[in-house]
């Protein structure tokens, strides 16, 4: 996982990287902290973006365009990712999709400046109640972990390069990975 | 009310190098009018997600139909499928919605809305351009090829009978091939057969021949 930066992540940077691995469709329902990749993928000739009605359909869809030969890309909010459960397990991981999926780490500062490791902690019914608590970052990486789904950080422009490494991963196995993007791009 | 038979024949017979997505109670019926290399079981998979897997097949494959024989209890599960489609633009895929009022699979219970609801004005309403009712046999034989061609999205309801089809497994127990394997390895199947035909037809344009 890339160090601290003072520097937002680029979309320009992002989606350079996810064509020249061959990306030809994104999918997913839009967030604010990949806003700015959707606004360039919407008007790039070189992909189509498919918008879905829930996070679900995304997955179903992109595993359709792979089996159609496409090289399909999904980006989601963490919390669209937990909404996602059985299409990812029943559609993407069945088929064995080769599928790269971008996940936007919503409330990761939040649950790091409160000192909690996702991975650590007691999820107990009183710290998932808790205002001040985002219980959809808590859940992220233990989710991911629990359904089999290998990830790693994306949260700087250096960390480009993972795009092709993640893809090249998930075409080696056959199986979905994910990349977790910790800060919102620009 | 058509049966299962009456649906899935004339179709069959009108079927030429169309991609055919089934899902649950049509799984294996369907296989017993067709064992093409282009069929696909949306079986041992996730429920209600036949109709957006067809779609990316179908935004994969712009210049071949993809029809998708959906069931009343998976559209249900995901609606908002039927706004999405229309969004994409998609002219080629034919969403066609067995309506039978339950989950016949698990036996037959009743789907909510059952005997209530119009899928096909929802289909309609979400921007469908071409939307199609059929409740007997001899309408739905006389129109299935106007249903068939030209651009869509096209929307077909039918009203079909109760059956009594069970579980569906992917095992050496199943009569249709498409069955007798993995989904992940029919998907690989399908997959290349498709890639294939696209790397032959490239072949044979008349760029690639000048070239």
């Amino acid at each position: 996982m890339s160090g601290p930066t003072d520097r937002e992540p680029r979309a320009s940077v992002l989606l350079g990287a996810l064509l020249d691995a061959g990306a030809t469709h994104l999918t997913g329902l839009p967030d604010g902290m990949w806003a700015p990749l959707l606004a360039l993928a919407e008007e790039h000739p070189r992909i189509t973006y498919v918008p879905v009605t829930r996070e679900g359909e995304a997955f179903a869809l992109a595993s359709g365009l792979w089996l159609g030969g496409r090289a399909p890309v999904v980006c989601v909010q963490n919390c669209g990712l937990l909404e996602s459960g059985d299409s990812l397990r029943g559609v993407a991981v069945r088929m064995g999709v080769p599928l790269l999926i971008l996940v936007t780490y919503r409330g990761l500062s939040t649950i790091r400046a409160a000192g909690f490791d996702p991975l650590e902690t007691d999820l107990t019914p009183r710290l998932l109640t808790r205002p001040d608590v985002d219980s959809g970052a808590l859940l992220t990486e233990p989710t991911l972990r629990a359904w089999g789904i290998p990830y790693r950080f994306y949260g700087s422009d250096a960390d480009a390069p993972l795009v092709a490494e993640a893809w090249a991963q998930a075409e080696r196995d056959a199986h979905p990975m994910a990349l977790l993007i910790t800060q919102a791009l620009s | 009310m058509l049966t299962k038979d009456e649906l899935l024949g004339p179709l069959a017979r009108l079927r030429t190098s169309e991609i055919v997505v089934t899902s649950m109670s049509v799984v294996r019926p369907w296989a017993r009018y067709s064992d093409s290399d282009l069929d696909f079981a949306s079986a041992d998979s996730a429920m209600g997600h036949t109709a957006d897997l067809a779609l990316g097949l179908a935004l994969a494959q712009p210049c071949r139909k993809v029809i998708c024989l959906n069931g009343d209890g998976s559209m249900a599960m995901t609606l908002g499928t039927l706004l999405t489609i229309t969004e994409s633009g998609a002219p080629n895929i034919v969403l066609i919605v067995i309506q039978n009022g339950s989950y016949e699979i698990t036996g037959n219970q009743r789907i909510p809305g059952a005997g209530r609801s119009d899928l096909a004005a929802m289909a309609q309403g979400a921007g469908f351009e071409r939307v199609y009712r059929f409740v007997e046999g001899t309408d739905y034989r006389r129109r299935l090829p106007e249903v068939l061609e030209g651009a869509g999205p096209v929307f077909a309801g039918v009203a079909v009978e109760q059956g009594s089809e069970g579980p569906i497994t992917r095992s050496e127990r199943e009569q249709a091939r498409y069955l007798r394997t993995s989904l992940a390895e029919w998907s690989r199947h399908l997959r290349k057969a498709l890639l294939s035909e696209e790397q032959y037809l490239s072949k044979r344009s008349p760029r690639s021949r000048s070239s």
